[in-house]
């Protein structure tokens, strides 16, 4: 049987009272993005140091090509870090902190000039050999920390929120070079952030974590289109909650009454449900349209306020019982039209809608 | 994982366990000689066959020692005075006022603190001997606070440098005068850096040995002179009971600055 | 009423600008710089003009003797300091602030208690009848009593003991400023904690050491009370014999001939670490 490359087991961690991780086991095949996502003080750090070795986990499993990493000391786990703060060794050079790595391991010097200068050129900093970490700028500091973890070529990368210090244009270029990076060396990556929108650009996989348990695993498409709690609706993507209460359900498919008393049938039943009880609809704002067409249903708004955010507008709209909801509609009709405050009605195709448990 | 705490494993014991040590080494000496101003041995024999009190009534029974801490405490207390007001002026033209060459005259204004004192003992010694300030008080005050001057810039600047100007400029805009502004707003502001100043420029007086020796003469002892004398002819188990009564005037002394210091910041 | 006009002090009132500065400039120049500038001339004027004292000095065997002495010294302390403050700094660096604050509290002590006390207290230990002494021979480890005292060794010992405080302290802020995560990144990178000592945090603190060695090594060249109380008069130190020459002998010219020269390699050693450390760090806060 071909074990998985990758295997956190059970994993659990404990500081006295308080439990950080609480059962967290997870197959990553060879070659992976895997991004570990949720809100702070969820775990998913804490899980991330438990496979470098910075803490030992309090009961539970990491298992590397089928052997414990847990006995192994972190010096000798041969995994690639990158740090939220860069953790450039600052007396050393550019070059000399990429090869910082081959030194300790006494590598012949022309092994180590030529990995220095690839890992430079993997990360387009080949200019920058010489200059030390203070004369980087952040995003340059970065991809130093980048080449310096990759230099000894290993099997996992680990990466804890290594933009959160940058901004977003910077952000967006490195998540562009570590894309970019992945597909050409093809290491398998850990990769820690709260960010729901750069997980959803990076990864293969997102598990997205929730005081200290997995909440839910699988492609950002999974999760967008598909997310089995309603925390998962909430995080991932924008979301809309109406209260609702659940009439009947026929082969997953739901019949609601929302609280201005109209019923709304063909809704994604999230969970099973009894007749009567109280529940709660999701909607996507990008799930909204300000035309009828067929298999849309109807929900009369006062619209409160709207906002122009370049490639799309956000209308924040008030229902007929004094809830908020957010509305992004895409249509391209929408350009035309001058949506300005008023009462109107706004449709929805209740299959792009899901029920949740209130 | 060497600034980790937790992580070091066997060498945080070996670490702390030398720690413990050097912790010891620093506070035996100081133990050792109060226990043994209590030992009744002349010789200082450790451990004393048996304690007493002897020592201490020797030492308050003889005029000189009480004569000398007297000097001292005198010498001390004008010094401070002197290093204080003098640093105070100086701490606010060297922080306040712009002008080129501030470093290099803060550090003139430092030098003593950092020259081997002997030179400087033996200069003053030279110095006022031609003055005939030699064995005076009033040389022995000067030359301390030359010494003091020093302990009593440096916490003064640091709280001035601290201080929002903004609040004495306000003050003036109220209505007060420079001066009026100073004294009853940047003054009680910095009482911190004032009193630490106070403190410092006391106890480098009143622990000052080298100069004293030079300037000292039979009829004007200072405490560490007396007891710099005795050390050179007979160790004597009295100089150990003084010893003891000044470690305490330092422990007092500290726990009051610790205490006045968490006061006064509230 | 104005702070000086209460010690009934001329100036009356406090200037805003450079005024202020006055009184401290007289008080250092007319009592500091004068006579030390006058002891200079004296060292090149007594008993006649010319630079006999320095070469007398520097040429004669007895006062190399005391110089080479004084040097040695100094070096050791420092080493030995050194060596005896990392460990204490490092940990102080990183311990729960609970222990941290007690070991501070016994620096700190240390360091106010009056240096004739501390200076004491090792006359009293390291007698030939004194406790450490008869300890060692009572455990079987020595013989004979080791002549602790009168001697260099004894110097040594107590110098340490003075100079410890002043080099932990700054040792553990050099230490607190270094990013703990490096040495993790260090240590994720394949070093052992061997090579991560050697290679990261040795070269991180070696500013901090370098500071503190030179502040130490410049304190222990003019010490003293410590060499002049725990010292021989055999292998007296530099400060010792200038006292002597000037109090006993009353060789004015030598004497300051070699406080001078004393003076010398302080402030050049003093301007060296200002080159390496920056002028506000090196003389610190008291």
């Amino acid at each position: 049987m071909t074990q998985p490359f990758l295997s956190i087991r059970k994993l659990r961690k404990a500081f006295g009272a308080f439990t950080a991780v609480h059962d967290v086991t997870l197959d990553i095949p060879k070659g992976e993005f895997l991004t570990f996502l949720g809100p702070s003080g969820s775990g998913k750090s804490t899980t991330l140091y438990a496979i470098a070795g910075f803490q030992d986990p309090t009961s539970g499993n990491v298992l590397l090509q089928g052997k414990s990493l847990l006995s192994v000391p972190s010096h000798k786990r041969n995994i690639g870090m990158v740090f939220q703060r860069y953790t450039l060794f600052p007396h050393l050079s550019v070059a000399e902190n990429v090869a910082f790595p081959l030194r300790v391991r006494r590598r012949p010097d022309s092994e180590i000039k030529r990995k220095v200068a690839d890992m430079l050129s993997l990360v387009r900093l080949e200019s920058f050999a010489e200059r030390l970490p203070a004369a980087l700028s952040g995003g340059q500091q970065q991809r130093v920390a980048l080449a310096r973890a990759l230099a000894y070529d290993p099997p996992i990368l680990l990466m804890d929120e290594p933009l959160s210090a940058l901004d977003k244009k910077l952000r967006e270029e490195i998540q562009a070079e570590i894309r970019r990076i992945h597909r050409e060396t093809g290491v398998t990556i850990l990769y820690v952030t709260h960010d729901q929108e750069e997980a959803l650009h990076l990864s293969d996989r997102i598990a997205l974590f929730r005081d200290g348990r997995i909440e839910q695993i699988g492609t950002g498409e999974d999760l967008y289109l598909r997310p089995a709690t309603d925390f998962v609706a909430g995080f991932i993507g924008n979301s809309n909650f109406l209260a609702a209460e659940h009439l009947a359900t026929v082969d997953g498919a739901s019949t609601i009454r929302l609280a201005d008393g109209s019923l709304v049938s063909g809704i994604h039943a999230n969970g099973s449900f009894a007749s009567g009880q109280r529940a709660r609809l999701m909607i996507r704002p990008e799930a909204f349209h300000l035309e009828r067409s067929p298999n849309t249903v109807e929900l009369a708004v006062e619209i409160v306020d709207v906002a122009f955010y370049g490639e799309r507008r956000r209308i924040v709209a008030r229902t007929g019982t004094g809830q908020e909801i957010d509305i992004r509609p895409t249509s391209a009709a929408l350009a035309a039209q001058d949506v300005t405050p008023s009462h109107r009605a706004v449709f929805f195709d209740p299959g792009t809608a899901f029920l949740f448990p209130a | 994982m060497l600034l980790d705490y937790d992580r070091l494993g066997w060498l945080k014991v070996a670490l702390l366990g030398f720690t413990a040590l050097v912790a010891a080494f620093l506070l035996l000496p100081v133990v050792f000689i109060v226990l043994l101003s209590f030992g009744s041995s002349r010789w200082l024999a450790f451990p004393p066959p048996g304690w007493t009190l002897k020592w201490y009534e020797e030492l308050f029974a003889d005029p000189s020692w009480i004569e000398a801490a007297l000097t001292s405490a005198r010498i001390a207390t004008m010094t401070a005075i002197l290093a204080v007001a003098i640093g105070l002026l100086a701490s606010f033209a060297l922080v306040r006022a712009q002008f080129r060459g501030r470093e290099i005259l803060r550090g003139l204004l430092l030098t003593p603190m950092v020259l081997p004192v002997v030179v400087f003992a033996i200069a003053i010694y030279a110095f006022f001997l031609k003055l005939g300030l030699g064995g005076t008080t009033i040389g022995f005050v000067v030359a301390h606070t030359v010494l003091a001057l020093p302990f009593a810039i440096i916490p003064i600047a640091t709280a001035l440098e601290g201080f929002d100007k903004s609040v004495e400029d306000a003050a003036i805009v109220c209505g007060a005068s420079p001066i009026q502004a100073k004294l009853r707003i940047t003054l009680p502001s910095i009482r911190i850096g004032i009193f630490s100043a106070a403190i410092f420029s006391f106890l480098a007086s009143w622990d000052e040995v080298v100069v004293a020796i030079f300037m000292a003469s039979p009829t004007l002892q200072t405490l560490p002179v007396k007891i710099w004398g005795s050390l050179r002819s007979d160790l004597t188990p009295v100089i150990a009971a003084a010893s003891s009564l000044l470690v305490a005037l330092t422990l007092a002394l500290m726990v009051v600055t610790a205490l006045l210091r968490r006061k006064l910041q509230t | 009423m104005s702070v000086e006009a209460q010690q009934g002090i001329a100036t009356p009132r406090i200037p805003a600008g450079l005024g202020g500065l006055l009184p401290a400039l007289i008080l250092i120049g007319l009592f500091f710089v004068v006579p030390v500038l006058a002891l200079l001339l004296r060292s090149v004027t007594d008993p006649a003009p010319g630079l006999q004292n320095y070469a007398a000095l520097l040429g004669d065997g007895t006062y190399a003797r005391v110089f080479f002495n004084t040097f040695l010294v100094a070096a050791v302390v420092t080493i030995v300091t050194v060596l005896v403050a990392f460990p204490v700094a490092w940990m102080l660096a990183i311990m729960p602030p609970a222990l941290a604050s007690i070991m501070f509290g016994i620096i700190i002590l240390s360091m106010w208690t009056n240096l004739l006390t501390r200076t004491y207290a090792w006359m009293v230990l390291l007698q030939r009848t004194g406790v450490i002494n008869r300890a060692l021979v009572s455990a079987g480890i020595i013989d004979q009593p080791l002549p602790l005292i009168n001697n260099l060794t004894g110097v040594t010992i107590g110098m340490v003991y003075i100079m410890l405080p002043f080099m932990i302290l700054p040792l553990v802020g050099t230490l607190r400023a270094i990013d703990p995560m490096t040495l993790r990144a260090a240590a994720l990178c394949g070093a052992s904690p061997l090579a991560a000592f050697r290679r990261i945090l040795l070269p991180l603190s070696l500013p901090g050491i370098a500071a503190g060695g030179l502040m130490v090594f410049v304190m222990s060249l003019g010490y003293f009370v410590t060499p002049a109380l725990l010292g021989g008069t055999s292998n007296m130190m530099l400060a010792e014999m200038i006292a002597q020459m000037i109090q006993s002998l009353l060789n004015w010219g030598l004497g300051s001939a070699a406080a001078f020269i004393l003076l010398i390699v302080t402030m050049s050693l003093y301007a060296l670490q200002l080159r390496l450390v920056g002028s506000k760090r090196s003389t610190g806060a008291a």
